[in-house]
C-alpha cells in the first residue's frame, strides 16, 4: 500500500507550533517563528507554546492533548511544528484523535520524542511526516544553515538531495526504497506496542543522544533480535551525540559496536550521516521513498 | 538452521494461541493447568553449585565469600573458566561467557548456576546457548538485574522454574558481621534451593491496591523485561503474577517503560502486580517529573481490577528475597500489608 504524502506548503498557509512533550520558553521559539513568517507562513502558537507550567512538562496531558487535537483538526493548519522533544509523546499518544487529520494529512515535524508521532501516523495510518530540526535549532544562526533550510525546502515540496562524507567504517552499496527511522531509544520502546514501526524492506535510519555505550549495545541488539536489522534496504547511522560510558569501559565505539551487529547483511551502512541532536540533521521525510548510494568517495542521500 | 526453524514454528503457535483469543472474548483466560512451568531438583548436601558470570566482569576473590558460605551450607562449589576473566566491562569475551555458561548448563554433576554479578552482557549470548541438555535435565539459575534475560528466556522457550535472587556479589565479606536483613535474604537463598515454600511479606505501602489473586510469578528487571519486547524471549504476561524492579532510572523513563508495558498488552490480563525496590535517579532541577512512582504504575492499571503491592522486597537493595519465578504464587494484599505465598 502507497504512503499518503501530505500536501506542500504554498505561500500563506498556516503553520502551527505546539509543545506536546517537554517545557519550553516561548522566547525560544522566536526566531523560528520570525523564520516560518519569512518564509511566506502564517504561524499559529499553540497554548502550550506559552505554557505556565512549572514542572517537566510543557503542561497537563489534558492541556498538551487539547493543543495538538485542535492543530490536528483545523483544516487551515497545512503543517503542525513541534517546538522541543523531551519526553511525552506516548502519553498522550494513543488517546489523539486521527479522525480528521486521516482526511486531510497535513506535515508532523520533528524529531527525538516525536518519533513517536512519526511511527504512529506511518504504521497506523501510512502517512508520511517530517523527521526535522524544532524550535531551538533556528537560533543561534541556525535558521540559515544548510539543515534549516532542508526544512523549508521539504516543506515547499522540493525533493532532498543531501550529501556527506565518507565515513572509514561505511559498507559501499545502492539502495533504495521507504525511509524509516528516528531516535533509537523511542524505536524500541515502541516495539510491541500499535505504534511500532515496520522497516522490512526499507532504508532505516537511527541517531540518539545521551545514552551509555552498553545501552545503545542492548538497543541495537533488541532491534536485531526483533527482527528489524536483518531485511533492511539500507541503513543509515546519525549522530551518536553525548555518549557515556561505565567506569569499566565499553570497550567498543558507538560505531564499531553497529557494524559488528550488522556484520552479517549485506545492505549499504553508512555513518555520521547528518541526522542528530546536533546542528548537523537534515530534513527526512519518514515514508518518502529515497535512494542512498555509498561509495568510497561520497555518501548521498535523495529523493527519487 | 534448526533454531531458525524452531523459532519459526513457535512464533506460527503464538501467532495462532493469540488468534484464537481474539475471536473468543469470553475464553478470556488460559486454563491453569496449563501454565505449569517444570521444577528443577531441589539440592541435597553436597550438591554442586557453579558459579559463571554471564554478563560484567568478577574478580575471582570476589565470589570468595559467597562460595565459602555455601560450602558451609552442605554444597559443593565449581568456580566456572569466565570467573576472574575480563574483556573491558564483561566478565570474559562474548565466546569466554558463552562456553562457560554452556558448560554449566550440559554438565549434568551442577545441579544449580548461580551467576556472580548482572551488569550487561546476558543478551549479546542468550541466542546463542543450547537449551537441550537443560531442558531434558533441569537445574535451578540463579540471579537478577541483566540475568532478567535469561529468566525470560528460559521462562518463554524451555518453561522451566527458575530463582531470581542475589548474586555472589552480594554476599557479605564477613558473614558473622553480617546485618539481620543480609542474613534474612541470603538465606532464602538456601531455603528456596532446598524446596521449602516460601512465604514473603511486605509492610503497608502507599499506593498498594488491596485484592487478592493467584498465578505464576514472573518478572524482573524492568528495562531489561522492556528490551526483550518483540524478541525470541519476550515474556508472555498473561495470567501472571508480575514483579518489576529497577535502579538508577528517572522517573519520566520509568513511566515510558510502564507505558511500554501497557501499550504492548502487557498488563491487561495480569492477575496481579508487585512492584519493587526502585531507585530512582532525582530529576535535573527545574524538570520534575511531578509523578510519584506509585502514581506512574496506578495510572497504568487504573482500569485492571488487580492486586497491586508497593515496595516489595525484591531489587537492587539489601532487602532482596529470593524468588521462584515459573512457580504458582498467590498475592494478597491489604491495607495492612502484602503478602506473597508459594502455593
Amino acid at each position: 500500500m502507497s504512503i499518503h504524502i501530505p500536501p506542500y506548503l504554498e505561500k500563506g498557509d498556516a503553520v502551527g507550533i505546539v509543545a506536546p512533550a517537554g517545557y519550553m520558553p516561548v522566547e525560544k521559539m522566536q526566531t523560528c517563528i520570525e523564520t516560518l513568517d519569512a518564509w511566506g507562513y502564517t504561524v499559529v502558537m499553540g497554548a502550550t507554546t506559552h505554557s505556565q507550567s512549572e514542572n517537566y512538562f510543557s503542561g497537563t496531558d489534558e492541556e498538551r492533548l487539547a493543543d495538538f487535537q485542535e492543530m490536528l483538526d483545523n483544516k487551515d493548519i497545512k503543517a503542525i511544528i513541534c517546538a522541543r522533544g523531551g519526553y511525552g509523546m506516548s502519553r498522550i499518544i494513543d488517546r489523539l484523535n486521527f479522525k480528521k487529520f486521516r482526511k486531510h494529512p497535513k506535515w508532523l515535524v520533528g524529531y527525538s520524542d516525536i518519533t513517536v508521532l512519526h511511527a504512529h501516523i506511518l504504521t497506523r495510518f501510512k502517512i508520511a511526516s517530517l523527521h526535522a530540526p524544532m524550535a531551538s535549532a533556528y537560533n543561534d544562526g541556525g535558521a540559515e544553515s544548510a539543515y534549516i533550510q532542508s526544512v523549508r525546502k521539504a516543506l515547499a515540496g522540493e525533493p532532498a538531495d543531501y550529501e556527506c562524507a565518507p565515513h572509514p567504517m561505511n559498507r559501499t552499496g545502492e539502495a533504495k526504497g521507504e525511509l524509516v527511522g528516528g531516535n533509537l531509544s523511542l524505536l524500541v520502546h515502541l516495539i510491541g506496542t500499535p505504534s511500532d514501526l515496520a522497516v522490512k524492506h526499507k532504508i532505516l535510519f537511527i541517531e540518539d543522544v545521551g545514552e551509555y555505550l552498553y545501552t545503545i549495545d542492548r538497543m541495537i541488539l533488541q532491534l536485531k533480535r526483533a527482527g528489524k536489522l536483518d531485511k533492511l534496504e539500507g541503513l543509515i547511522i546519525g549522530g551518536f551525540t553525548d555518549i557515556k560510558d561505565t567506569d569499566r569501559p565499553f570497550g567498543k565505539s558507538v560505531y564499531e559496536l553497529i557494524r559488528e551487529h550488522v556484520k552479517e547483511f549485506d545492505y549499504p551502512v553508512c555513518y555520521q550521516f547528518p541526522v542528530s541532536h546536533e546542528r548537523e540533521n537534515y530534513a527526512l521525510k519518514i515514508g518518502g521513498h529515497y535512494k542512498l548510494d555509498v561509495t568510497d568517495e561520497k555518501v548521498k542521500l535523495y529523493e527519487s | 538452521m534448526n533454531r531458525k526453524h524452531f523459532l519459526n514454528t513457535t512464533s506460527l503457535l503464538l501467532a495462532g494461541i493469540s488468534a484464537s483469543w481474539a475471536k473468543s472474548p469470553h475464553k478470556d483466560t488460559v486454563p491453569d493447568e496449563e501454565l505449569v512451568f517444570r521444577q528443577p531438583p531441589f539440592l541435597k548436601a553436597g550438591d554442586v553449585i557453579g558459579i559463571t558470570s554471564p554478563a560484567g566482569y568478577t574478580p575471582a576473590e570476589s565470589i570468595l565469600p559467597a562460595s565459602q558460605l555455601m560450602q558451609s551450607w552442605g554444597f559443593q562449589i565449581k568456580v566456572g573458566n569466565a570467573i576472574g576473566k575480563q574483556d573491558h566491562s564483561f566478565g570474559g569475551t562474548d565466546e569466554e561467557r558463552l562456553s562457560d555458561l554452556q558448560q554449566m548448563l550440559d554438565d549434568p554433576d551442577i545441579k544449580t548456576i548461580m551467576c556472580a554479578r548482572g551488569g550487561y552482557g546476558a543478551i549479546r549470548l542468550v541466542d546463542r546457548l543450547d537449551w537441550k541438555a537443560f531442558r531434558r535435565k533441569p537445574k535451578w539459575l540463579i540471579g537478577f538485574s541483566d540475568i532478567t534475560v535469561l529468566h525470560a528466556h528460559i521462562h518463554r522457550n524451555c518453561q522451566i522454574a527458575t530463582l531470581h535472587s542475589k548474586m555472589t556479589n552480594s554476599f557479605p565479606d564477613i558473614w558473622t558481621q553480617a546485618e539481620p536483613i543480609q542474613v534474612e535474604t541470603i538465606n532464602s537463598i538456601r531455603e528456596a534451593l532446598s524446596g521449602k515454600k516460601m512465604t514473603y511479606e511486605a509492610p503497608a505501602a502507599e499506593g498498594n491496591r488491596p485484592g487478592s489473586a493467584e498465578g505464576i510469578l514472573i518478572g524482573g528487571n524492568l528495562k531489561t523485561l522492556e528490551t526483550l519486547a518483540g524478541s525470541p524471549s519476550d515474556i508472555d504476561t498473561r495470567n501472571k503474577i508480575l514483579f518489576v524492579e529497577d535502579t538508577g532510572e528517572y522517573l519520566y523513563s520509568i513511566d515510558r517503560m510502564f507505558w511500554n508495558l501497557k501499550r504492548s498488552g502487557k498488563l491487561d490480563q495480569l492477575k496481579g502486580l508487585i512492584v519493587g525496590g526502585f531507585k530512582i535517579k532525582p530529576d535535573d532541577p527545574g524538570s520534575e517529573f511531578g509523578r510519584s512512582l506509585s502514581e506512574i504504575v496506578l495510572e497504568k492499571t487504573a482500569a485492571l481490577k488487580i492486586p497491586v503491592a508497593f515496595d516489595f522486597p525484591v531489587g537492587h537493595q539489601k532487602n532482596n528475597f529470593a524468588l521462584k519465578c515459573g512457580v504458582r504464587h498467590r498475592l494478597t494484599v491489604l491495607d495492612s500489608g502484602s503478602r506473597l505465598v508459594e502455593t
